[in-house]
């Protein structure tokens, strides 16, 4: 049997910053995929590209930065082989893709909801545009949706504006908004940065139960190795906008080839493994 | 030696409450909210206690009742001077807090908000020294440079503006102004939080080097048990106020009296892929809130 096609293929991906002669090199050769249902680690950190690469598969990056070369694949089921780097801006099929089939969490679950529209709103919106289901039913799936990401009370918090909710309430919200429409892709960036150790605990579960129930493949940026140990089948560390070194997260971890694996790894505090 | 019989700090009963939100936004009105409840601990000259917790448990509050940014509600806060004088933190006049300040010291967790984005750093280094009249003009210069280097920093760079720093060699920038004082308490609220691991894990080794050089006690106020686990003689968790569990880091982490600990505990990502991490934490925190009451 020939093996599946991975969901998603990026190869050769360069991102520049600025205008030709004077431009800056975000990603250099990005090259990764994620299988059906797999996790990949993107690591690194701060300007690394992270960010940056993801932005570049929502085909989000803002100018001036661009892609130049490389190509970003999406083997989707519903909607089939779409290269997401030949699309227009305003390709329809770009509208199904973000929030459809490829859906994102933010780190700032502060800033990734909109102030002045109530959390349920903000969840239906999601289905309404990319679901053909009416007011009554869309709100019942909302509903369900939030009292499945242990939203209690959700028929109250449905009119609760976001800076009612605590924090951790809100990066709930934002993961029901993000998988109400059962995506084949969540990008989580950073998805636990601003939370609690607790909080944190709870939402990375919630975020694999949800992987489990719909099969999807989540792409997790994160800088704690820690939380890469836990929750990835596969890593990608990035430095400088490349990537320097991938594979099994237990390879990777245990048996680090690159230097810059080694030095990040070392400088996790309170590491109890030893290396080697 | 008497520093190791008295404790250079010794809280007693602390408590600080608000009173409620004159809103009643979120809380019910009428009621006021405990933050500190009935804290009591000591600190050893030389030592740094690790003050753990989740967001809301009084971590901070407590910190900053200790350095008087508000006067908590009861107790005391005995802290001993470097002549050997006593001064309780909690009750001392705002005149006698101002002689005392210079010997407690405090890092915030955000560089890009601790620093006025206005002044240079030798300003905002030598700010302390102005403040308590203590040097001027080429003396006071000198200091700054002298703190500035011991910190890692180029002297050089006095003349230049926070944002031509990054997020490290800012909290470094902080650093040097909490040290030109010469403290024997430094409070670290977060102090590494929003550093990238690399960097966390250089100013970590710099305030273990500062510590000794300054024979420094620290409170080190953070979330992050790692972190904890790295530089801390003992660890205080708390909880919704009060401290559950005050013990040597080595204990704390092998063998947590309390559940509260253990929960919390588990819910640290190891980067051992081995170690289970523990996803139910809501959970078994639920339970736990059901047996002991809220």
């Amino acid at each position: 049997m020939k093996p599946e096609a991975p969901l998603l293929e990026v190869d050769g991906l360069r991102v520049v910053i600025g205008a030709p002669g004077g431009a800056a090199e975000a990603l250099r050769d990005v090259s990764f995929c994620i299988a059906r249902g797999e996790t990949l680690a993107l690591v690194g950190e701060s300007g690394s590209g992270k960010t940056m690469t993801a932005h570049a598969i929502m085909r989000l990056l803002p100018p001036p930065a661009r892609i130049t070369d490389g190509r970003i694949v999406l083997h989707s089921r519903a909607e089939g082989e779409i290269d997401l780097t030949a699309l227009r801006d305003k390709a329809p099929v770009l509208r199904r893709v973000r929030g459809g089939l490829v859906s994102m969490i933010f780190q700032e679950p502060m800033t990734a909801l909109s102030p002045v529209h109530t959390v349920g709103n903000q969840v239906m919106e999601a289905i309404r545009v990319h679901r053909d289901l009416d007011r009554a039913d869309a709100r019942r799936r909302t509903l369900a949706m939030l009292e499945k990401v242990g939203i209690p009370d959700s028929a109250r918090r449905f009119d609760c504006y976001p800076h009612e909710l605590s924090g951790g309430l809100r990066q709930r919200a934002i993961i029901a908004m993000a998988l109400v429409c059962r995506p084949e892709l969540l990008i989580a960036d950073e998805p636990t940065a601003a939370l609690d150790l607790t909080i944190q605990a709870q939402i990375l579960g919630l975020i694999r139960a949800f992987q489990r129930e719909i099969g999807c493949s989540v792409l997790l940026i994160t800088h704690d190795f820690g939380i890469v140990a836990h929750v990835a089948d596969r890593v990608a560390v990035l430095h400088l906008g490349e990537v320097v070194e991938s594979g099994k997260t237990r390879e990777i971890l245990c048996r680090p080839r690159h230097p810059y694996t080694r030095a990040l790894l070392s400088a996790q505090p309170g590491r109890r493994t030893r290396t080697g | 030696m008497n520093h190791a019989v008295q404790p250079l700090l010794s809280v007693r009963g602390l408590c600080k409450s608000f009173p409620p939100s004159s809103r009643g936004f979120f809380r019910p009105r009428g009621s006021s909210f405990q933050a500190v409840d009935d804290v009591s601990f000591t600190l050893a000259a030389g030592e740094t206690l690790g003050l753990v917790g989740e967001s809301g448990a009084g971590k901070t509050t407590l910190a900053r009742c200790l350095l008087r940014v508000f006067p908590p509600s009861a107790g005391q806060a005995l802290f001993r001077l470097p002549g050997g004088r006593i001064v309780d933190l909690a009750r001392i006049s705002a005149r006698e807090l101002k002689s005392v300040r210079p010997h407690v010291q405090m890092v915030f967790q955000d560089p890009f908000g601790s620093l006025n984005p206005r002044m240079t750093v030798r300003e905002i280094v030598g700010e302390p020294l102005a403040v308590h009249g203590l040097a001027r003009g080429t003396e006071r210069d000198d200091r700054v440079a002298d703190s500035l280097r011991r910190v890692g920093l180029m002297p050089e760079w006095r003349s230049r503006y926070p944002h031509a720093f990054s997020g490290g060699q800012r909290q470094r920038i902080a650093i040097a102004r909490a040290l030109i004082m010469r403290p024997s308490l430094l409070v670290l609220d977060e102090a590494t939080a929003s550093l990238d691991i690399s960097v966390q894990a250089q100013v970590l080794e710099l305030l273990q080097e500062l510590k000794h050089e300054f024979r420094l006690t620290y409170l080190f106020v953070t979330h992050n048990l790692d972190v904890v686990q790295n530089i801390c003689n003992r660890v205080a968790v708390m909880r919704r106020g009060r401290i559950v569990e005050l013990a040597p880091t080595a204990q704390i982490f092998a063998a947590p009296a309390r559940a509260y600990t253990r929960i919390l505990l588990s819910a640290v990502p190891s980067t051992d892929p081995d170690v289970p991490m523990n996803f139910a934490v809501g959970d078994e925190l639920a339970r736990l809130d059901a047996q002991d009451g809220p």
